[in-house]
């Protein structure tokens, strides 16, 4: 919807007084509003009928000036001041002497705990039905962070609890410290801006949201929904750690790790460098025991199999081998020595039994054998040998030879 | 020292240093592949000898280097 835009130049320009009434007539349009927001400033000068608050959003660095009569401003109960939280009624003005713009107000309105505590109720439903509080987009805070981000009060009880408690455990822990106003309508639009510094530095592994107890309405910016929103958004993950115990800001919901107050936050941050060195030295010394374990068994394995007759007398081997054929070379002897001894009576037998063959003894009578000198052949017909012929004639003690005469025949 | 018993790892030599046992202790076999397994079995408890003793040194070493104060203890 584009109005047409005005015509003038720098021949026909409009004076001031024109600019002005129009601006004014433009602002008037928005007509009365209910506005909420926490009051920054007020400044009330004595005898002066009017009293100028600033009022800020306490989600962003964002305020508007609101003008109002001493006794709407008196007529509050219990009596504003700087950081209380209002609903205002009021008009926006165009102040044309100063060329300002105001609210105008005509009802002034606290926004009590009651109320404050509802609407946090409501925002804390709304934020876990989108998810912002799910165990599974938690993030696990690294064992031992680089750098640790702390986005804390200025030289507050809660920055020195958190690096006290986190230095005792682990004395080489770095910290990049942002210090914010923590309570107020300046804590959240800080607070983004830290957050986003260090979430930003590639250094910082985990970051540290610290802040002392309060009362309720000095934690209200840590259940602010942007920053809500903000934590959840960081890639570093945000451990928090706001007021006491029993103190649940929202954003403690919001935070991948919620520790009860600063102090836990310090211990949680960083491991315990003496305890980590006892763990380290006991798994150390399991270590060893495992290990030394092993190589003894092994060592007794080896001994055992090596002590075995096998390995350890390989003579044994051979003495049976020994014994064997010992044994073998004995019995083919006996049966060399039972053959012989058969042999020998044979041959005596035989001996025997030739000698009782013999013609010697019948010689010894004094028979003769004739035999033919050519072969040998024993005559028995005087027709086997030719006139000439040489014989041998063999007696008992002896031969002789003879020549064949005539035939008598 | 052949190549084969550097390379050879523990548990292969210890593995068949058991199967050499058992197979002499079971007998049954030629004197010459007995005698061939007892030699590869002293061969085989050598390597197996070797990698303990060398476990040994370094696990000793390393005892060592730690009881020495290097600094920052």
């Amino acid at each position: 919807m584009a109005e047409p835009t005005p015509r003038t130049s720098p021949d026909e320009p409009w004076p001031v007084r024109v600019v002005s009434q129009k601006i004014s007539a433009w602002i008037a349009r928005l007509g009365w509003v209910w506005v909420d927001g926490q009051v920054a400033q007020v400044s009330r000068r004595p005898g002066a009928g009017l009293v100028f608050l600033t009022l800020r959003d306490p989600s962003a660095e964002m305020s508007l000036s609101v003008t109002c009569f001493r006794d709407t401003f008196e007529s509050c109960d219990p009596p504003l001041r700087e950081g209380s939280r209002v609903v205002v009624h009021a008009k926006p003005e165009f102040y044309a002497g100063r060329g300002t713009l105001s609210l105008r107000a005509d009802e002034v309105r606290h926004v009590g705990l009651g109320e404050l505590l509802a609407r946090l109720e409501r925002l804390k439903k709304a934020l876990a039905a989108e998810g912002l509080f799910a165990a599974e987009r938690k993030r696990r805070p690294p064992f031992l962070p680089r750098t640790v981000g702390l986005v804390t009060g200025r030289a507050s009880a809660a920055e020195r609890d958190v690096r006290e408690n986190a230095t005792a455990r682990w004395p080489a822990v770095r910290f990049a410290v942002r210090t914010v106003a923590v309570q107020g309508a300046n804590a959240v639009p800080q607070i983004l801006d830290a957050l986003e510094e260090l979430d930003r530095d590639p250094e910082v592994d985990v970051i540290v949201l610290a802040r002392g107890g309060g009362s309720v309405e000095d934690l209200l910016p840590f259940s602010d929904e942007a920053l809500c929103r903000a934590v959840f958004a960081c890639r570093t993950p945000v451990l928090s750690a706001i007021g006491h115990e029993t103190d649940t800001p929202l954003v403690d919901f919001v935070a991948d790790v919620r520790c009860s107050t600063p102090t836990d936050a310090g211990k949680r941050v960083v491991p315990d460098l003496a305890e980590e060195r006892r763990v380290v030295e006991q798994h150390r010394y399991r270590l060893d025991r495992a290990v030394g374990h092993l190589l003894d068994g092994e060592r007794r394995w080896l001994a055992n199999v090596r002590s075995r007759p096998v390995l350890a007398r390989p003579e044994a081997l051979l003495s049976g081998r020994a014994d064997e054929v010992a044994g073998l070379r004995d019995r083919a002897r006996r049966y060399l020595g039972h053959r012989l001894d058969a042999a020998g009576t044979d041959l005596e037998h035989r001996l025997a039994r030739l000698r009782s063959l013999s013609p010697l003894a019948t010689m010894q009578r004094g028979y003769a054998v004739v035999q033919r000198a050519a072969d040998g052949t024993v005559l028995r017909d005087p027709a086997d040998v030719a006139p000439g012929a040489a014989l041998r004639v063999r007696l008992a003690a002896g031969e002789l030879t003879a020549t064949v005469d005539e035939p008598d025949l | 020292m052949t190549d084969e018993d550097t390379t050879v790892s523990y548990e292969q030599a210890r593995a068949e240093l058991a199967t050499v046992v058992e197979k002499l202790e079971a007998g049954g076999i030629s004197l010459e592949e007995s005698l061939a397994l007892w030699e590869r079995g002293e061969r085989l408890a050598d390597v197996c000898q070797r990698w303990l003793d060398g476990a040994k040194e370094r696990l000793d070493a390393a005892r060592a280097a730690r009881e020495e104060p290097s600094g920052n203890g």
